[in-house]
This record gives C-alpha cells, sequence and structure tokens, in this order.
C-alpha cells in the first residue's frame, strides 16, 4: 500500500488523473488499439474456423504488423491508465484475471506467427481439429479479456490507496 | 423517439439494464462486435489499402458476412443503451457526431456495392488497386475508428453537464 501512496502521489499521476484530456486520451487510444489487436486476432481466427477459406493461410501473416502496432499502443496506454489508478487496478482480482488471459491470446497469436502462418500446407486445405480448437481459444480468451476490461470500471475494491482511511 | 421511449418501458430489459450486471455486460458484448467489425470489415479495407498484395479482393470479402454480425450485434445492444437512458445519447455531442460517422459509412457501404466492388473483385490478386477502392477504404476506415473514438468519449460530453455550441 506504501508504494501505491508513493506512486499516486507522484506530480505524473496526478496530473494522469487530474488532466481530462490525458486520461481519456488514453482511454480513448486503450480502445483503438485493443480493437486492433483482437480485430487481427478474430481475422486470422476466422480464417483458421474456415472464414473465407479462398484466402491464404499464410497470407494472414500480412496483417500481424497492424496487431503489433496495436499491441504497443495498448501496453502504453494501458500503463498511462495504470499510474493513475494504480490501487483500483492492481487490488482487483479481475485486473489480474484480464492479463492472464491477454497472455494466453498473445502466446497463441505468437504460436501462429511462428508456425501455422509460415507454413504453406495449410493455405487450401480445411485445417486440422487442433487448430480450429486452438483457434476457438483465441476467441474464447479474447472475448474474456474485453469482458474483464470492462468490468474493472465496475468492479473494484478501492479507487485509491490515499483515501483509505 | 416514441418507439425508443416505448422499448424503455419493457419491463425486462428495463431491469436487466439496471442490474448491477446488466450495463457492463451489454457493454463487452459492443465491444466483442465492434471488435468482429474491425477484423472483417476493417481488414478488408487494410486488403484494399495495399496491405496483403497477394490475396484477391473477392476472396478477402468472405470475412465481410461476419462483420456483418458484429454491426448487427452493436446496432443491437447500441439501442438496448439508447433505451434505457435516451437523454443521455440524444442530446450528448459525442453520440451525434458518432451517429453522423455511421451515417457515412452506411453511404459509403452502398458507394462501394453499386460502383467499386464489381471491378475491383476483378483484378489480378497482385494488381493495384483501383483508386475508387482505395477510397472507400479510407472513408470506411476513417469512419470506423471516428466511431469507436467518439463511443468512447460519450461518457465525457453527457447532458447537461457538458457545453457544446450546437445542441
Amino acid at each position: 500500500m506504501d508504494y501505491f501512496i508513493w506512486l499516486e502521489e507522484t506530480g505524473f499521476s496526478i496530473w494522469m488523473r487530474e488532466s481530462g484530456p490525458a486520461f481519456f486520451s488514453s482511454l480513448v487510444l486503450h480502445s483503438l488499439s485493443m480493437a486492433m489487436v483482437v480485430g487481427v486476432n478474430v481475422a486470422i481466427a476466422l480464417r483458421i474456423l474456415g472464414v473465407a477459406g479462398r484466402v491464404p493461410v499464410s497470407a494472414m501473416a500480412r496483417f500481424t504488423p497492424v496487431a503489433y502496432w496495436g499491441l504497443a499502443v495498448v501496453l502504453i496506454s494501458g500503463g498511462l491508465l495504470l499510474v493513475a489508478y494504480p490501487t483500483k487496478a492492481l487490488t482487483n482480482p479481475v485486473f489480474y484475471f484480464k492479463l492472464l488471459a491477454v497472455i494466453a491470446a498473445l502466446f497463441i497469436a505468437r504460436g501462429w506467427e511462428k508456425r501455422l502462418l509460415r507454413d504453406a500446407v495449410y493455405d487450401t486445405i480445411r485445417l486440422p481439429k487442433k487448430a480450429r480448437l486452438v483457434a476457438m481459444a483465441s476467441l474464447v480468451l479474447w472475448a474474456a479479456a474485453i469482458t474483464s476490461g470492462r468490468l474493472l470500471a465496475y468492479t473494484y475494491n478501492v479507487l485509491m490507496a490515499s483515501h483509505l482511511p | 423517439m416514441e418507439f425508443v421511449e416505448a422499448l424503455g418501458e419493457v419491463g425486462w430489459l428495463d431491469a436487466m439494464m439496471n442490474s448491477s450486471w446488466g450495463w457492463p455486460a451489454v457493454e463487452s458484448l459492443h465491444f466483442m462486435g465492434l471488435s468482429l467489425l474491425v477484423g472483417t470489415v476493417g481488414v478488408f479495407d487494410m486488403r484494399m489499402l495495399g496491405l496483403g498484395r497477394g490475396i484477391s479482393i473477392s476472396s478477402m470479402h468472405g470475412l465481410v458476412p461476419w462483420g456483418v454480425g458484429g454491426y448487427a450485434i452493436n446496432v443491437l445492444t447500441g439501442v438496448l443503451f439508447l433505451v434505457s437512458a435516451p437523454d443521455q445519447y440524444l442530446y450528448n455531442p459525442a453520440f451525434q457526431i458518432k451517429i453522423t460517422l455511421m451515417g457515412i459509412a452506411g453511404l459509403n457501404v452502398a458507394f462501394f456495392y453499386c460502383f467499386v466492388f464489381g471491378p475491383a473483385k476483378a483484378i489480378p490478386s497482385d494488381a493495384d488497386i483501383p483508386l475508387s477502392a482505395k477510397f472507400a477504404a479510407a472513408v470506411s476506415l476513417t469512419c470506423w475508428i471516428g466511431v469507436i473514438v467518439c463511443g468512447r468519449l460519450i461518457t465525457y460530453y453527457r447532458p447537461p453537464y457538458h457545453w457544446c455550441f450546437w445542441c
């Protein structure tokens, strides 16, 4: 808690909370960049599941840079939001659940990039059942990340450590 | 407007949206719908802007029906927000701009299917993309990015606390 109080009282944290534009532009960027990351992952997952079957699976790799740029902005904007209200997120189990869901989904994405999307063998044939299950898991994980992210605004226990009695 | 008010009075809808889980659950669905839209229509737009050369426009278009599904989810969930607190939206400048951008995106869809898609799907998969297709894709991406930004900003422009020069 002492560390949270110290962080909340730094000039930067106060500025993030109290300057309207700094806070809401971080929120806007976090939504937009999250949509980029999830969007590209959804497109790849849908293709693996057989949607747009004439698009070569390996060609979907062309869109992964969009997800990487999105991820960079997700991390920066998320970090800024965390600096603004560190206690609010870090004392809420839902935040760690979101983090785990995102990490697991990114792990799947990394696997696609290193293997599935490099291999042209699946370009024209139906993908094996295991690959389709992993694609489903990715969709579920992103949905979980979105839901828990949205719940962060509603489920926190402590807004600010420095406000505790 | 009467329809909006009538829907707002449907008992179980009202109870759900005012419960502790209803609003965040519908918000989560709204974000999933938008991710589906960005992941299909957005990726299709990026293809037309030149990313993913080598993938034919017509095969890439196979993703788009799923985007229509995402759009449908978002109209449905969006209507739920609207009917639960109509005055928070109708007089909200962020919401008004969002609806305007959706209108432009809608006209752009009509323009795309009337004049652009026919010729664009006939070109070879690694040919240069016609300017009309690039234009439609740029309008689409810009509108949907704007829609997301305005959607997120709705909460900061709730009437009557916020001044707005045309409201």
